[in-house]
């Protein structure tokens, strides 16, 4: 799967889509296929608030535990209800239905720095792939 | 800096990158850990049939009459009674009564004997039976040149039936066989460690790649699938077999590990058997159980037990079970708390989960 346009990502694999002041975040194709079939994620609660990179949960597959960080740092404002019952959401949808929460984010431009877009993010791929 | 060792590989490696495999390190062999998926592959085997290389596991092929004593008066379950035709599941163990190693024995004829070690253990047994070899007893180590490959489900023998040369249908579970498969001098039996019908087909590397590739190719449009060893774990532990290494080790013995049914004592005698004799009965040991939770994260290696807030074991397998529907897991716990139906906690990244203790195995299939 190329790359989406209009995303940033990071190196850990997380893509967020950007709305005005708030972010929605979620892991990459490329992540949930290294993961494999996944089995139970563990999401911020609303209201928690994270710093930029800093661990969000977990994503566990049939046989691993994956730590979960978060692209963007804010409040968290939405996770989404969909994933505690279907967690294989995240491997079918990565990118749409599969999403995992909302961030307020109050300095974006000042994170941008931390972020890649999709180009440098498919290099970042590619050179993952050995 | 250390150099990394390089895994051997089996006969079928390079049909397993060609299937699209993730292939991982196991037992000093680079081994499929997934294909398609494993959540995908388990589904295959439940309900029609899987395909796996255990070509990584070592086949000991002993020969001469005094095989069975020989083997007797080093293992916990009988091997003199068995009769040509038979496998028998059976431990290898220590002066302690824990274990070397679990396998299967296979009595191919009067005096010709197939024993197949677990690859992680291959060097241990390896040092530890050779010297032991008694006069008389020709033994010959396979380890990696020769192939097994497991057929394991319900359509395991409408799959096997028409490449085999001998009548696989009317085998009865756990018998052996010598015949042809696809033409080739292989032996057969109906062993797995699944929990489902199954056969294992031993036969020389050379003719592997082309059995593998026939038995897919014919049961591919029936939904057989190529399964790694992902999906192995997952089925073993759902069958409450256990893996050497987790529920039973050199510290673990086969009682503490729920084997006593493998344990004889009205044979001869064998490395530990007054131990394991008294321990058995003494009833006081730390034993393993099941576990499981609903609700929760799955539970894991390592994982702290808690019974009455008091830690009391830890996780020794565990996985999310789709047959169960649950997360599982095995517990070597105090006799305490090993009652099915003890309440337990299990302690994940600092919280407790409210989990049970049942018996194994947590999943038999329909006969």
């Amino acid at each position: 799967m190329a790359q989406p346009q209009g995303l940033l990502y990071s190196k850990d694999h997380e893509w967020a889509k950007v709305d005005g002041d708030v972010a929605t975040v979620g892991i990459t194709d490329y992540a949930q296929q290294s993961l494999g079939d996944i089995v139970f994620v563990e999401l911020p609660r609303a209201g928690a608030k994270l710093e930029q990179g800093a661990n969000a949960g977990v994503v566990e597959s049939v046989k691993a535990v994956s730590d979960l960080f978060t692209p963007v740092g804010g409040e968290i404002v939405e996770v989404n209800p969909a994933i505690e019952g279907d967690p294989g959401l995240v491997n079918r949808d990565p990118f749409g239905e599969g999403w995992m929460f909302k961030v307020k984010v109050a300095d974006l431009a000042a994170q941008r720095g931390n972020l890649l877009d999709s180009a440098a993010y498919e290099k970042l791929v590619q050179e993952s792939d050995h | 800096m250390m150099n990394e060792s390089v895994e051997r590989r089996t006969v079928l490696h390079d049909e397993h990158l060609a299937l699209g495999a993730r292939m991982v390190p196991f037992g000093g062999f680079s081994m499929p850990v997934q294909y398609e998926g494993i959540l995908k592959e388990h589904e295959a085997v439940r309900k029609r049939a899987g395909l796996f290389d255990l070509s990584h596991m070592a086949q000991y092929f002993f020969t001469g009459a005094g095989v069975a004593e020989w083997l007797d008066g080093l293992t916990v379950n009988k091997v003199a009674t068995m009769k040509p035709g038979q496998a028998r599941y059976n431990i290898f163990t220590n002066e302690q009564g824990g274990a070397h190693d679990d396998v299967i024995v296979y009595r191919l004829d009067d005096l010709r004997w197939m024993v197949v070690v677990n690859a992680g253990n291959a060097v241990k047994m390896l040092g530890y039976l050779t010297p032991r070899v008694p006069a008389g007893v020709e033994f010959v180590s396979k380890h990696g040149g020769n192939a097994n490959i497991a057929i394991q489900g319900p359509l395991s023998e409408r799959l096997l039936a028409p490449v085999a040369g001998a009548d696989v249908a009317s085998m009865k579970y756990y018998a052996c066989l010598e015949c042809a498969v696809d033409g080739v001098p292989a032996i057969v039996a109906r062993t797995g460690y699944t929990g489902e019908d199954g056969f294992e087909i031993f036969v020389e590397g050379e003719a592997a790649p082309r059995i593998w590739r026939k038995l897919l190719a014919a049961g591919t449009a029936e939904g057989v699938r190529p399964c790694g060893l992902g999906a192995r774990d997952l089925l073993r532990l759902e069958a409450g077999m256990p893996l050497y290494g987790h529920e039973l080790t050199e510290e673990i013995t086969p009682i503490q590990a729920g084997l006593a049914w493998v344990v004889k004592f009205d044979k001869a005698a064998f490395p530990g058997k007054e131990m394991l004799r008294r321990q058995a009965e003494a009833d006081q040991y730390a034993r393993i159980v099941g576990v499981t939770s609903v609700e929760g994260p799955p539970i894991r290696e390592g994982y702290v037990v808690k019974y009455e807030e008091m830690p009391m074991g830890e996780i020794r397998s565990g996985a999310p079970s789709p047959t169960v529907g649950a997360n599982i897991g095995t517990a070597l716990v105090a006799k305490a708390a090993a009652a099915p139906g003890t309440r337990v906690t299990v302690e994940i990244r600092a919280r407790e989960y409210p989990a049970e203790v049942v018996a194994l195995p947590f999943y038999k299939r329909e006969k």
